[in-house]
Formats: C-alpha cells, structure tokens, sequence
C-alpha cells in the first residue's frame, strides 16, 4: 500500500463513517485489507484499492470500511457501567414507565457481547426490555445476529454461570440460547445518518466508539444520540470518554464514570 | 496490602510457565504444584488466595483435589479457578457443584485469566 492510497483509505473512512484512520494504522490496513482483496476476487491489497480509486462500488467501499472498524468488544466491557444499568438505572427507569417497559439503544455493538449483556442483565432481573443493536458493519451485524461465540469471546467478561445459564455448545463454539438471541434486535445503522422522526430510547450505550471518531464528526454523532434519548434518559460511554468541548447537552453522573444525563438546557432545546 | 499467592495446579510444565507469567503479571506470587495431591499437601500447611486448577492430572485429579480442600480447616476461603479442556456443560456444572468459584477453558490468555480473576473478586 503507497502513502497515497493510505490518505485516500484515511479520507473514505472519515467521510463515509466519521472514523479516525491514525497515521500508525498503515501496517494494520495493510493486515486487514489482505482477506478482503482476496475475497473479492483481487491479487494484492493495492489492486483492490486501485480498483476502488477508478471505479468507487459501493459495495466494495463498505467492505472496506468494514474491515477497517475497531471491532474490539468484551461481554460486560469494564463491568462497572453494566452493574450500574442492572442495578440503578434499570429498576429505576422501569418504574416510570407504562408497563415498566425500558427501551435500550446499543450503538456500535459490533459482534453483540454489549447487548447480549445487556439483555441477561434485564432478563435475570425480569424487566420488560427492548433492546435494539445497531453497527455499522453489516459483517459484525451478521454475526452478532448468530449469537455465535468462540471460546475466547465467551470467555472475555463472561462470569461462567452465565455461559453456561445463556449459552450452549455448538461446534466447538457458544451460542445464545433462543429466549437470548430473541430479545435483541440487530440493524445496520449509521450514526451519522440523518433520521428524522427517531425512535427515542431510555438508555443508549454508545461505548468505545467515540475514541476512534473524527474530531469534526464528533458533534453531529452526539446530536443524534441526545435527540434519540429522552429527556430523562441515560447515556453510557466508555468510562474514560469526555464530552467536554463537544456539547453542552449532556453532564457526567457523579462517581459513575461513563454515565451522562441530559443537562436543562438540552430540554428547554427540546421544549 | 499484603501480597496475594496463587498456587498453579497443572501436571503440564508448560501450561504452568504460561500461567505463572500472566498471574505473577497481575501482581500475584506464585507456586506450583503438579497434580492434586501435591497441591493438598500445600495447602495444608499454607492456604493460597486463589488456586489454579487442571482437571485431568495423575496421582490426584482436580475434581478430587477441590473436594479435599474444601473441606480442609479454612479451605473455603481459597478462589479456586479451574483451567481445563473440559468443555461439556456437565462437566463444568460438576466442576461448580465441587466448589469451583470459576472455570477457564483451555486455550486461554492473559486477558481471559484477568477477566476470570476479577469475576471472583481476586483482583
């Protein structure tokens, strides 16, 4: 891969996903790329994105995107945020709402552990939950769909009860169990998409994404969040995520690193 | 705070060399035992913090090892993790009725093995 093609992946990736594609990643690309040239059909790495530069396919562009994502995730990534959901922010939204029905938005969860988590945390507490899961990846999308896990993936945050109370041997691998896999509902989305009448949901876990955002994409992907939360909702980011500088609709929670709640003067916006 | 001990129980050499440089990692110190009855005759005179357990082992089995040292003068204290390539749901639904307080199964890693730790409370 030439410098030139590096800057032009750098600049698909910023336009199209509003992800930050740093200057050390170029051996990373390079690694990446290498399985989707050869899926599609191409010799080298530099033959497919010579072929992209001429003739910009869609399809071919997303899968480069794709493959450039930063996929990492964990079941209960960090622990503490999912203890939180479970034990504060669940009971207490459930209970003013009609039916206690809470409305959970994962955004960015690229294989599923997040809303899987998610999901065994209210189906163990019994609360009536709907959890939509969204990636940008149609790859991760589809196989969090599966709710298929290597044994490393299922071990990687997963207390063993759990597995062994949600999950079943399948080929070597781990899948969730029917009542499981059925309380999340998976989409492709992209957060930088315009929607204009949004669903409107009590908590959002946007975690681990806006650390590889664009710096000018940041604002337009924490608007969307803030007019697709309630105005008293919560927003869950990675515990060492800030908004500072960004916005001024949400505050952090207090002594619940990561948590951020909508300040008034985003709901005399809304108002 | 004082240092916290691990005790690796594998017959393998090598599982125990690559579990002993990711748990003295996290900060623990570290002894070996190589199957189940060595390990009970150490933790009769020295209970670990956390103990980290293969299955199938010579002279004394994993399984058999838990039982004894739970019933040992203080031997519910230790975290027991076992670390095997038994991967059947009964089997490791046995393993948690003997007394495991978590199971790792083989192949695993450093990121696992913190993961596991922390679900204990051990770190």
């Amino acid at each position: 891969m030439t410098q030139d093609d590096f800057d032009r992946l750098q600049t698909l990736l910023a336009s199209r996903a509003g992800f930050r594609l740093t200057r050390d990643r170029i051996h990373l690309a390079e690694h990446r790329l290498g399985p989707v040239a050869r899926r599609e059909g191409f010799d080298t790495v530099e033959a497919l994105l010579g072929s992209l530069w001429v003739k910009p396919v869609a399809s071919l562009a997303w899968s480069v995107i794709e493959a450039m994502l930063n996929a990492e995730t964990w079941f209960r990534r960090d622990r503490a945020p999912f203890d939180t959901f479970a034990n504060e922010i669940l009971p207490a939204i459930g209970r003013v709402r009609p039916g206690g029905l809470v409305r959970i938005w994962s955004a960015g969860c690229s294989t599923g552990q997040e809303p899987y988590s998610l999901a065994m945390a209210a189906l163990d507490a019994r609360a009536n939950i709907e959890i939509l899961a969204t990636d940008l990846s149609q790859r991760a999308i589809d196989r969090a769909r599966t709710g298929v896990f290597t044994g490393f993936e299922i071990q990687r945050g997963l207390a063993v009860t759990s597995m062994l109370k949600w999950f079943e041997p399948v080929d070597e691998q781990w899948r969730a169990n029917l009542p499981l896999r059925e309380s999340v509902r998976f989409a492709r989305a992209n957060l930088l998409d315009d929607v204009s009448e949004p669903t409107r949901f009590d908590v959002i876990f946007c975690r681990h994404v806006l650390t590889d955002v664009e710096p000018a994409r940041r604002g337009q992907i924490i608007d969307g969040l803030e007019r697709r939360l309630v105005d008293d909702g919560v927003l869950f980011l990675g515990p060492d995520e800030r908004l500072d500088g960004d916005t001024v609709a949400f505050r952090p929670v207090n002594g619940r690193k990561g948590l951020f709640v909508k300040t008034p003067s985003a709901l005399s916006r809304a108002a | 705070m004082t240092v916290r001990s691990c005790l690796i129980v594998d017959d393998s050499r090598i599982i125990r060399k690559v579990a002993r440089r990711i748990v003295e990692g996290l900060g623990f110190e570290v002894d070996e035992a190589a199957d189940g009855a060595e390990a009970l005759l150490y933790c009769t005179s020295l209970l670990p913090d956390v103990v980290l357990l293969d299955w199938n082992m010579p002279v004394m089995d994993g399984l058999t090892f838990i039982r004894r040292l739970r019933e040992l003068p203080g031997g519910r204290a230790p975290k027991v993790l076992f670390c095997t390539i038994e991967t059947q749901p009964e089997r490791i639904a046995e393993a948690l009725a003997a007394g495991a307080d978590e199971y790792v199964m083989k192949p695993f890693d450093g990121e696992i093995l913190q993961a596991k730790l922390a679900e204990v409370g051990a770190i």
